[in-house]
């Protein structure tokens, strides 16, 4: 009996040639998890949708209902990305999709992706874009859906052209303006780290633009890197190795890094406008800025405003989206701040629980 | 009774590992991010850019130059032919877009009239 007793203690404190192997196994099938997660894509923008417009590289989607006719919102709502990203992140992954949570609210959803601009395109600005494309976007929203009025919901860069699009043509039948992390005050010279490389004297978009044509997507994504490097190089790894045994943290880390991975350059002429109109001169809020010789006076604008403003972003810190509130002539205003980044606070894990249910709610009341 | 006296096992050297990664990471998070956001650094990345600009400017061109000698000696379009034709097809888009716009508008005007002659 003794002899018994000794052994089984032996055996579970040594681990058999067996337990060896089968760690050995587990750590195995880990790495080659971890290698699938870093080099395949995860399948995102699943939600069933139809192209309804496409001019030069940019396409409409309409995204099919999911609620009958009788429930849907009567003002539809245009989504608008920023240029130099896929507007894949609005509908990242099914379960956790902001297309989808408002398709399930009964909005008539449409969404602008501007496109990769090729060699032909380098002499694209936000004139263009403002007043060339999103004009004529508007006009098929407005016709597809049967509805002159429509919502608009502009993302970063997006939520700039959104802005200048609204001041510029407010009565095109904007009712409301949804602004997400909105770059566009940058008065503050040393909040935010791409203020300050800006606003160096080494620094020439000019140059770069005449040499490059368009900004590669490599470029544009480093320098977004670079903004928090360790986190963006090493800790979102860390953070997939950590994960690696929780199904639901890996599919949430394999959609969104299937989403940065996928970069697009971005125009020459709207990365120098960007820089010297905006970083260096703020002539937006400064009331100097003229697109194609109109003058964009934010007063203008009368839409219903929700700024969203994410309290730790570090790309568009708060600062350059707070002060258009006081700016906008909108007789309905309202500013929502959210704890979380750039990105997160429309398709991080709070997302749902926070972000998307406040913007459905203001929307809803101004939908009907 | 903290956390940290629950949690930690002094029999566990991988967790006690993971421990010091996490925490020598959130510091050189904290140190880079001050680093990146300092003046020296944006003049140090401008110069950079600049230098490799200046530097790989005469490489590009001679890639350019062969690729073109290369496409017109197979009698094939070179770069900017191509992007003048794209520039061209777009300007085409434009017009068949403002095209839809007035037939929207046309179509429009018949439903309302035929509206307003059915009342």
């Amino acid at each position: 009996m003794n002899t018994t007793t000794d052994d089984s203690a032996v055996g579970n404190a040594v681990p058999t040639f067996f337990d060896v192997c089968n760690e050995w196994h587990k750590a195995m099938e880990r790495v080659e998890k971890f290698n699938r997660f870093l080099t395949t894509d995860a399948k995102i923008a699943q939600t069933p949708r139809e192209l309804v417009w496409t001019l030069n590289k940019a396409k409409l989607y309409h995204y099919i209902p999911t609620v009958p006719e009788s429930q849907r919102k009567q003002v539809p709502l245009l989504m608008v990305f920023a240029i130099m990203n896929r507007p894949h992140v609005l509908d990242l992954r099914p379960g956790h999709s902001f297309v989808e949570y408002m398709l399930g609210k009964g909005y008539e959803l449409y969404l602008l992706d501007w496109g990769a601009p090729g060699p032909e395109d380098k002499n694209l600005k936000f004139d263009d874009y403002a007043l060339d494309y999103l004009p004529r976007v508007v006009r098929k929203v407005k016709s597809h859906s049967g509805c002159d009025e429509f919502s608009m919901l502009g993302w970063c860069l997006g939520a700039l052209i959104s802005t200048l699009y609204a001041s510029l043509r407010p009565d095109d039948g904007l009712k409301n303006l949804i602004l997400l992390t909105a770059p566009l005050d940058f008065s503050e010279r040393t909040e935010g780290a791409f203020t300050r490389w800006t606003k160096s004297n080494r620094f020439n978009p000019n140059i770069i633009a005449q040499k490059l044509g368009n900004i590669p997507g490599e470029m544009i994504d480093s320098g977004a890197k670079m903004l928090k490097p360790v986190e963006n190089y090493i800790g979102s790894y860390t953070m997939l190795w950590d994960n690696i045994d929780n199904p639901a943290a890996t599919e949430a880390w394999h959609s969104m890094n299937t989403w940065v991975r996928d970069i697009i350059p971005m125009s020459g002429a709207a990365y120098e406008q960007l820089i010297n109109e905006f970083y260096k001169e703020n002539r937006l809020m400064e009331g100097t800025l003229q697109i194609r010789g109109e003058q964009v006076d934010l007063s203008k604008l009368k839409a219903s405003l929700l700024n969203v403003i994410a309290e730790s972003d570090h790309i568009t810190p708060p600062c350059q989206s707070e002060r258009v509130i006081d700016k906008a002539g909108s007789d309905d205003k309202e500013v929502f701040r959210v704890r979380g980044g750039h990105i997160g606070i429309m398709a991080g894990r709070g997302a749902e629980k926070n972000t998307w249910p406040h913007i459905e709610e203001w929307l809803a009341k101004r939908s009907e | 009774m903290s956390s940290n006296s629950e949690t930690f096992n002094p029999f566990d050297p991988t967790g006690m590992l993971k421990d010091m990664r996490d925490a020598s990471m959130d510091a050189w998070a904290k140190v880079m991010v001050d680093v990146v956001n300092t003046d020296a650094y944006a003049d140090a990345s401008g110069a950079m850019l600049d230098a490799w600009l200046v530097s790989s400017g005469p490489f590009r061109k001679a890639v350019e130059d062969t690729m073109k000698n290369t496409l017109a000696s197979l009698n094939l379009p070179s770069r900017d032919e191509v992007t003048r034709l794209a520039e061209r097809l777009t300007n085409i888009e434009v017009r068949l877009d403002d095209m839809d716009a007035k037939l929207d508008e046309v179509l429009s005007a018949c439903r309302s009239s035929m509206d307003n002659s059915g009342n």
